[in-house]
């Protein structure tokens, strides 16, 4: 059963949802000198990105879903 | 020429803001090259998508980015989609067709990113035509990083204005409406064809968070809303005896997806594994979930590769039937609608692929007396994809393989 954005449960998993990654957020201490690994391109979620878009967009075009890789785009180039 | 148009005030654009008294001048050209080809019983599907982009950094604050891609198709697509008790009472007939497809889309885009200490601020335009679809598409993000870079917010959204063209009906009924033939005529004056918008809104909410010297997240909800034409019209599906219909799918759809990554560095192996999970789900009742990993290593200063897996299993859209003429479940007719796209069936695919990354950054001066730096990306994947129900006629659709082959470079000045 899903619960409506507008009742008071939906309100409250919003706001939730929101500060949630504050409260984490705040736990979490890498020191600038710390993060010479975190800057790896090896270590980079889209170091790749425009390299990848064409496989991206392919899958996209042959599954039922999406979502996860930035909303830009146009076009439909479905076949 | 609308498109030749935009480009050439987009290409205008880098070229006069370039132009003025450099700062922190930095200049990116990027091409990539991609072939896409797939072979599933009765069809083909080749598709070759280049794209150039071009980026620059006038100053600082200020980047400006304009680009072109395409993609050239050609193969076959199942015009006609019967199921297997339809097959069975007529065995001696073909009754799924093909279409020969060719179609060429051109897009161009120009964006403006404006960046703080810790923010940026990017508006982006895009538009691209195909012989059967136009598209116009307007994106904002908003970005900030705090607690020292730690910790990063991503605000997107996006709005595309679409049209895709369809046959002008002479019936009033849905399923005695006839699929369109061909794009002749497509976006004329021509009174045998019409267009139908396409609205789609799509949101997405980030949040990237580093954990330790070597461990990062990211965690990201995307929603979309689309609202319109969502149907091939050149796809018909056989309803019954003696009926054939033009594909018909709902106008409204609104789609969500939540996706966790984790990024884990391995200093002992000098590599990063990379893993993704989504979780998606739309009005359409179709959910799906998708796994992926990927292990990274550096080689060397200048050469890293990588291996990647991914699996996706998906449910099928709640009108979705693979024989809408009859049958014990879950054949049968499923209400109003009716298509005959395998992407709305339930299935499962795999992914297997490999990348290799090389960039050369000279210690000092410039490669060539120009470059800043020079970066070759090659990647292969193939992917597999296993349908539960989907059928040509009853028989299940076989070497369903697709080869996926990128070639990129990119050169900073």
């Amino acid at each position: 059963m899903r619960t409506p954005i507008g009742s008071t449960a939906g309100k409250a998993r919003a706001w939730l949802a929101w500060l949630l990654p504050l409260t984490l957020a705040g736990c979490a201490t890498v020191a600038p000198q710390q993060r010479s690994i975190l800057a790896d391109p090896t270590m980079r979620f889209d170091a790749q990105a425009a390299h990848e878009a064409a496989l991206r967009h392919a899958l996209d075009n042959r599954e039922g879903s999406m979502g996860g890789h930035g909303v830009s785009g146009g076009g439909c180039g479905c076949n | 020429m609308q498109l030749k148009g935009g480009l050439a005030w987009a290409i205008a654009a880098v070229l006069v803001v370039s132009a003025a008294p450099a700062r922190a001048q930095v200049a990116e050209f990027d091409t990539s090259h991609t072939v896409f080809y797939e072979a599933p019983t009765k069809t083909h599907m080749l598709v070759y998508s280049p794209s150039a982009d071009l980026k620059a950094t006038p100053w600082t604050w200020l980047e400006v980015a304009a680009g072109w891609q395409a993609d050239v198709v050609s193969g076959a697509s199942v015009a006609t989609k019967a199921g297997p008790t339809y097959q069975s009472n007529h065995p001696a007939a073909d009754v799924v067709t093909t279409a020969s497809v060719r179609d060429l889309r051109n897009l161009g885009h120009g964006e403006l990113t404006a960046r703080g200490e810790t923010t940026s601020l990017t508006a982006g335009y895009a538009y691209s035509t195909e012989h059967d679809y136009r598209s116009n598409s307007l994106f904002v993000n908003a970005r900030t990083d705090v607690l020292q870079h730690n910790t990063q917010f991503e605000l997107s959204y996006a709005r595309n204005f679409d049209s895709v063209c369809d046959r002008v009906q002479g019936e009033t009924n849905p399923v005695r409406f006839v699929a369109l033939e061909d794009s002749t005529g497509c976006f004329t004056a021509n009174p045998l064809r019409t267009t139908h918008d396409i609205g789609i809104d799509t949101y997405e909410a980030s949040w990237g968070q580093s954990w330790t010297p070597v461990v990062e997240t990211q965690l990201t909800y995307t929603a979309q809303l689309v609202d319109g034409f969502q149907s091939d019209p050149y796809r018909s599906v056989i309803l019954g005896e003696g009926l054939k219909g033009q594909e018909h799918e709902p106008n409204d759809r609104a789609r969500e997806a939540v996706t966790a990554r984790l990024a884990w560095y391995l200093r002992a192996l000098k590599a990063a594994l990379r893993f993704t999970v989504r979780g998606y789900n739309d009005t359409w009742a179709i959910r799906s979930g998708t796994v992926e990993a990927e292990f990274e290593k550096s080689l060397g200063e200048s050469f890293r590769v990588m291996a990647r897996g991914r699996f996706y299993r998906q449910s099928g859209a709640v009108f979705w039937s693979d024989d809408y003429t009859g049958g014990g479940p879950p054949l049968g007719p499923k209400g109003q609608y009716w298509t005959g796209d395998r992407e709305l069936s339930p299935f499962w695919s795999w992914l297997a692929g490999v990348r290799a990354v090389w960039t050369l950054t000279p210690a000092r001066g410039r490669l060539l007396g120009v470059l800043e730096s020079l970066q070759l990306v090659g990647s292969g994947n193939l992917t597999g994809f296993s349908y539960d129900e989907y059928t040509l006629g009853g028989t299940p659709v076989s070497g369903a393989l697709a080869y996926v082959v990128t070639l990129s470079l990119s050169a900073a000045f």
